[in-house]
């Protein structure tokens, strides 16, 4: 079966993508749409889905097969039943009507934004306040999100709103696939302290989505963010992983840094050197032991540490790598230079983004270690009493 | 490598917890360190009974063949409760010597007696820097077929109680080990007042005494044995932040303040959190360390340092941060913490200091391939 299936897949590669030109065979150019319609059309794309949408019905152990014959011919398009949050989220919580009328958009589009955090609403999620209201087939939206990546090219945004204020924030929120090529759709990229642009805001103002676009059910939108939620933290430690295997091997930056800069003879400098690298080595031994125990038990509780520690690793690499260069490090003439200072202000990005530490500590607390929940003043009242800054 | 299956590993593990908890308990413990030996022979000879005592001792001597893999997962056992009794001397570091000697016939028979748990081995391995990678202070002459030993080896384990011990002596830039009974003439045991009760430490003079060459252990099999100890050191560390770790949760899962248990306020929350993270990285270097040197991984030196300062550290700042979580109940002395914390003190020390490993540590990678 499975050396079938890798049979299958690679003469369709090989009659269909250029892995030279990287684009599809006879094109010259990559264009995304064509391409991804022909994936999609094979099964390729989310080969673990069953035939009516769109996929092959594989095991997850099949589908790896499809995924590393397109990875080994540099092609396009693999992977969206794990890496296509919007296309995920409708497979999985719209009904059929839904996905017959978006999912095969979706999967042949640029991923979905999301339009979770606004000004008001960052780690209290459930407290966002940008207002979804009802207009005869359709919903109204007026609100304000921030911190969405990819907003510019998405066609669609997993939008988060307040449908209902006379109840308890986490009872009165509807999600919706929202069409983000409208006008009362502006799109604001946000100057973040490392010179990049990655992230924008969005400002809403009277845009309109259907009634039918709402994920799961009106006011029990809570519900099926989490569902979303999931899928997304799922992708980011596949990420982390792949990320520390591709560093494996290679001299440690810090170490080349301090050779570069002849302070490997420094006696403090060594030990903070030293620790540095040893926090890195041992998050990934305690990563690698959660590999061995989801093998052995199906779980583990170490996995949700990495996040955490990661933080005291970027954070503690910047600041040493900073003391290695010395004073010139003031100055952004040099490549060592302008590096220490983009990852001083990028490991914000570890520590903040996607859950600050606290509240990541809280969840460790709370999950793994089983300690009481904190109290949370707003949860309970009514959404329109809840105060805000 | 080892031929002990996973489940094996378990097996003797749970045995050894079972005969822990129902013979070294924390109330039994505080008594054994008020008597003068300040170790209980007893339990010693029942875990000889067990082959513990003979675990790196191969079966033809009496012993039962596990590698650093298990005794690192024993010191986790051991840890736990605090264990005091000359286990990293006697059967890690001892074995591990006397099988690299040559004059074969003289340590089987003391191998034997390891593994029976008639002899007790204490090692004399550094001089005032309680150091083991810097050079020792006991000299070795040689008169005609005799060799005769002199100078101090300082922070010995478990020297009271010994019955023999081995003696690393600096040997023209060269380590070279001895062999000497406790009785002979010209040793002089030392004890001193510690600030860990668990664990005594003496200064053992020679002075003209006369030792036995463990021939063929030179400076590379004294660096692999002290290579081991420092794994298994790392292991009982390991065992011990758990223990002193999960301790600390349940009260705050127990203790109430404000009307509600304290673990429910963030300042806690964070704090145990942090922790958790030192806990579970010293499981893991201690465990991928004693791997690596079972299997005799290239970087295996590298991961043993990393856990040598990694569990020493945490093991520490976790004892530490269980007091000031506990709040007054742990400034009493009849609250265990203080004796994690005393403990995790003494081990940043043994064999030498955390930032003397860490040092040693960056050595491995600069050298790496």
């Amino acid at each position: 079966m499975t050396a079938d299936l890798k049979n299958e897949v690679e003469v369709w590669l090989t009659e269909h993508w250029d892995p030279e030109a990287e684009c599809e065979l006879g094109k010259g150019e990559y264009d995304e749409k064509s391409w991804l319609k022909k994936v999609v059309d094979a099964g390729y794309a989310v080969p673990t889905w069953p035939e009516k949408w769109f996929g092959r019905g594989l095991s997850p152990k099949d589908a790896r097969v499809i995924e590393n014959a397109f990875q080994k011919h540099k092609a396009k398009g693999w992977g969206r039943d794990r890496f296509h949050l919007g296309a995920i989220t409708i497979y999985k919580l719209g009904s059929d009507a839904l996905k017959s009328e978006l999912l095969y958009d979706l999967l042949t589009g640029p991923i979905c934004c999301l339009l979770y955090s606004e000004p008001g609403a960052g780690s209290d999620l459930a407290g966002v306040r940008t207002r979804a209201v009802r207009d005869g087939d359709d919903f109204i939206i007026n609100g304000q999100k921030v911190w969405t990546s990819n907003a510019v090219e998405a066609e669609y945004g997993m939008l988060l709103t307040r449908t209902d204020i006379d109840v308890p924030k986490h009872q009165g929120i509807t999600f919706f696939i929202f069409p983000m090529k409208q006008e009362g759709v502006e799109v604001r990229p946000i100057n973040q302290i490392t010179g990049e642009d990655e992230f924008n805001e969005v400002f809403i103002s009277d845009a309109r989505v259907p009634a039918r676009f709402i994920i799961g059910e009106l006011n029990k939108g809570w519900f099926s963010f989490q569902t979303a939620i999931a899928s997304e933290r799922l992708i980011m430690g596949q990420g982390i992983t792949s990320r520390l295997r591709g560093a494996a091997g290679k001299t440690p930056a810090l170490l080349k840094l301090a050779h570069d800069h002849d302070k490997l003879n420094d006696p403090v400098l060594r030990q903070e050197i030293a620790q540095a690298l040893a926090y890195r080595q041992l998050n990934t031994l305690n990563m690698l032991r959660a590999k061995e125990e989801v093998a052995k038990n199906g779980s583990s509780s170490l996995a949700s540490l990495g996040k955490l520690a990661m933080s005291r690793i970027q954070h503690g690499e910047a600041r040493i790598s900073a003391k290695i260069i010395g004073p010139q490090v003031l100055i952004n003439e040099t490549e060592d230079s302008r590096n220490a200072n983009f990852d001083a202000a990028k490991a914000y990005m570890n520590s903040i983004g996607g859950g600050t530490d606290q509240i990541q500590k809280n969840i460790i607390a709370e999950r793994v270690l089983s300690l009481p929940k904190s109290t949370d003043v707003s949860r309970d009242i009514p959404f329109k009493d809840v105060k805000s800054s | 490598m080892t031929d002990f299956s996973e489940e094996d590993r378990e097996a003797i593990c749970d045995m050894f917890r079972r005969l822990l908890a129902d013979q070294a308990s924390e109330e039994k413990l505080r008594e054994i360190i008020e008597t003068p030996s300040g170790l209980d022979k007893a339990l010693w000879q029942q875990m000889a009974e067990l082959g513990l005592t003979g675990i790196m001792i191969p079966a033809e001597l009496g012993g039962i063949g596990g590698s650093i893999e298990e005794v690192e997962a024993l010191m986790e056992v051991a840890g736990a409760s605090l264990y005091n009794g000359p286990f990293i001397s006697t059967s890690v570091i001892a074995p591990i010597l006397l099988s690299a000697a040559t004059n074969t016939e003289f340590v089987s028979a003391l191998l034997e007696d390891i593994a029976s748990g008639e002899k007790i081995i204490a090692i004399a391995g550094c001089g005032r820097s309680g150091d083991w990678t810097k050079s020792p202070e006991v000299s070795a002459k040689q008169n005609g077929s005799e060799w005769i030993l002199s100078g101090s080896a300082c922070f010995v384990q478990h020297a009271r109680n010994a019955d023999a011990f081995l003696v690393a002596t600096a040997q023209e830039g060269n380590v070279a080990v001895f062999y000497i009974p406790k009785n002979a003439p010209g040793l002089d045991i030392v004890e001193h007042d510690t600030d860990d009760k668990t664990l005594r430490l003496s200064t053992v003079d020679f002075d003209k005494a006369q030792g036995i060459l463990l021939e063929g252990v030179g400076e590379e099999q004294f660096k692999s044995a002290t290579q081991s100890a420092i794994v298994a050191l790392a292991g009982e560390q390991a065992g011990a932040t758990r223990q002193i770790f999960d301790l600390t949760i349940e009260y705050l899962n127990t203790r109430f303040q404000f009307g509600q248990p304290i673990g429910r306020f963030q300042a806690l929350k964070h704090m145990a959190a942090d922790l958790l993270i030192e806990v579970e990285s010293a499981s893991s270097s201690a465990r991928h360390a004693a791997r690596a040197l079972a299997s005799k991984a290239p970087n295996a030196s590298m991961l043993a340092y990393l856990a040598k300062f990694t569990c020493a550290d945490n093991f520490r700042k976790v004892s530490a941060d269980a007091i000031q979580l506990h709040g007054g109940i742990a400034y009493t002395v009849e609250h265990p913490a203080h004796l994690y914390w005393r403990r995790a003190q003494t081990g940043q020390w043994l064999f030498g200091s955390s930032d003397r490993f860490r040092d040693l540590y960056l050595s491995e990678m600069e050298t790496a391939p």
